[in-house]
Parts: structure tokens; sequence; C-alpha cells
């Protein structure tokens, strides 16, 4: 008997405490709060998962993804993927829709923030498949935008990005607030 | 001992989340996540308004989530605003990036983050928050010099 309490006492204890980073080769990104983690997750769609709102194949990269992960039941968030040139995770996972997926990358904790369950997934393992990086988004973008096509990063050629600042500018305050800022600051 | 044992395996057999809505009022600024969360580009207080909007245009274009950051200093993530459930690169989402607005929704919780999913934009204030004045533009290039 005292072995099987001792059995319950076990798995009782919170999930959340676990380490994950054993194994993970992420490259840290020099965060405050970064937590190298790899581990085996399903891929879902977070809004279907919450409200049941649930389109086929997740949405079909245009909502949030979740990662379910196998060993706690805990969803967590991939905000980023691994390129620095602000961009999200979902165009990395969503041809993962529904699969179990092992992933590496770091998580972000910071109580002081709210910060639980953020993530910023650097590679990815889909069955017996060897690791791919999650740092396709770029190339994808230039696929679906052959108009923007030019010299630069992504985000200062992207149209709708463009059409904004070239409405309310860079501040967002308006042509004029840009100008005075320019004057004040170059 | 053996009414213990029952309610022991009835408590580890529970969802660990049973997600269920709740109506909420929210009334705060549209973020990027990612740069408030991960300090990336500096503390909380500079990744936000004016000195922010585009580095926030960016990051929504880019697909990293959203989220309503509210005057008491809760974040929820918004997987949804009004009929648009774009929230990864969405025109609705990317149109209000560092504006402040009242927002209509319903409000889940799971794993220690806040969700909305917004029914409708009460009010939206547009950028009431001159950052810049503080922290000029973060990162500093996203207001490029003038030719």
């Amino acid at each position: 008997m005292r072995k099987f309490l001792s059995l319950i006492a076990l798995v009782a204890t919170p999930l959340a405490a676990q380490d994950f980073s054993e194994g993970s080769e992420a490259q840290s990104w020099n965060l405050y709060a970064e937590v190298p983690a790899r581990f085996e997750a399903t891929v879902v769609d977070v809004l279907c998962e919450l409200s049941g709102d649930c389109p086929e194949n997740c949405g079909d990269g245009a909502r949030q993804l979740g990662l379910i992960r196998t060993a706690d039941d805990v969803m967590v968030l991939p905000m980023k993927n691994s390129q620095p040139a602000f961009t999200g995770a979902v165009a990395e996972l969503a041809p993962f829709c529904g699969q179990v997926i092992e992933v590496d990358g770091l998580m972000i904790e910071d109580e002081e923030l709210g910060a639980r369950n953020i993530y910023l997934v650097q590679r990815i393992n889909a069955g017996d498949a060897d690791w791919i990086k999650a740092n396709t988004w770029t190339k994808k973008w230039a696929e679906a935008h052959p108009e923007a096509a030019g010299k630069g990063p992504w985000f200062r050629r992207d149209p709708r990005i463009k059409e904004i600042i070239a409405t309310e500018g860079y501040l967002g305050l308006g042509l004029e607030a840009d100008e005075t800022y320019a004057e004040e600051n170059f | 001992m053996r009414r213990l044992l029952p309610l022991l395996f009835c408590g580890l057999a529970l969802p660990a989340s049973a997600a269920e809505g709740t109506r909420i009022q929210v009334t705060g600024e549209i973020i990027d996540t990612w740069c408030y969360y991960s300090g990336v580009m500096g503390g909380p207080d500079a990744v936000v308004g004016s000195a922010h909007h585009t580095c926030a245009l960016w990051c929504s274009a880019g697909g990293i989530p959203v989220g309503l950051l509210a005057e008491d200093g809760t974040v929820y993530m918004v997987l949804k605003i009004a009929q648009d459930a774009g929230s990864a690169s969405g025109d609705t989402q990317l149109s209000l990036a560092a504006h402040t607005v009242t927002a209509d929704g319903m409000f889940y919780e799971r794993d220690g983050l806040n969700y909305i999913v917004v029914s409708e934009v009460v009010t939206d204030m547009d950028i009431v928050n001159p950052t810049h004045e503080d922290y000029g533009t973060v990162p500093p290039f996203s207001f490029p010099e003038p030719d």
C-alpha cells in the first residue's frame, strides 16, 4: 500500500513543474525569460479548442495554432518562428494541423508580465522525418506576394503595411506628426 | 482510504482545462504580444502606443498573435474580431494595431493565458498613447531616416 500511495503522489505532482529542456538544441535569443524546451504535442486551432468554432484544416493558416503537450495536456501558444523578422509560427505549424509532432525552441515564462506557456519554435519533427527548421515564413510570404518583389526586408515591402503607413504614418498619429518627429530627430 | 482512492483517480482523470466562455467588456490597447512578453525590444512600457506602432504593424502582418492589453495590465490574446477569425495576419486586427478600443466579447482562460473572442469593437479611440515622446520609435529603425 505504501508503494501504491507513493505512486499516486508522484502522479499527482503538478506537471507544470516539469523540465522540458532535456535534449533541446534550441539556440538562445538572449531573452530575459527564455527556457529551452523540446516536447511532443498535438497541433490545434486555438479558437476551435476553446469555443468549438472549428473550420476544416485549422483554418488553413489564418488562425493562431496551439500545441497541446502530450506529457501534461497543457496548451502552449507558439508566437514566433525562428526567423528574426517579425514573423509568427502559424505558417510553420499549419501543415501539421491535428498531427502529433515534436518541437524544439524557447519557452517564455515571466510571471511579472503574465507570460506563461508562450513559445518560440525553432525546429519541428513530424513522424519519422528529419527535423525541419521553422524558418519558412518569409519564403511563403514572397511566394504569396510576387507583386512586392524587390530589395529590403519583407516588412518594408508588404502592401498592407505600406498602405497603412502611407495614411497614418509611422507613429500612427498622422503624416503631420511624422513630419514633426522627423524634423526633431534626424 | 478506500473512499479516498476513487476521488484521487477521479480528480486525475479530469481534463486539464474545461474551457467555458464568459461575456466581458474590456478597454485597452491592441498590442504586439511577442515584443510585450519577450522583452526583445525593451520593457513593456516601450512596446505600446505610438513608439511601437510600426513594429506592431510588422508583427501583426507577420502572423504574431495580437493581444488586448487592458487598463489593469491583463493581456487577452485576440482570437477573432467580429466576423474576422484571421488571428494570424488578419486584416481587421492589422487595422487596429496600437489602437485603444473597447471590445465586447467572450473570455476564455487556459493554462495561464487569457483569450478573447471579440464580438464587437464598441469604441475605437485610435492611438491615444504617445509613447514616442518618451522612447522615440521602438525599434529605432522602424522610422526610417527621410531621404
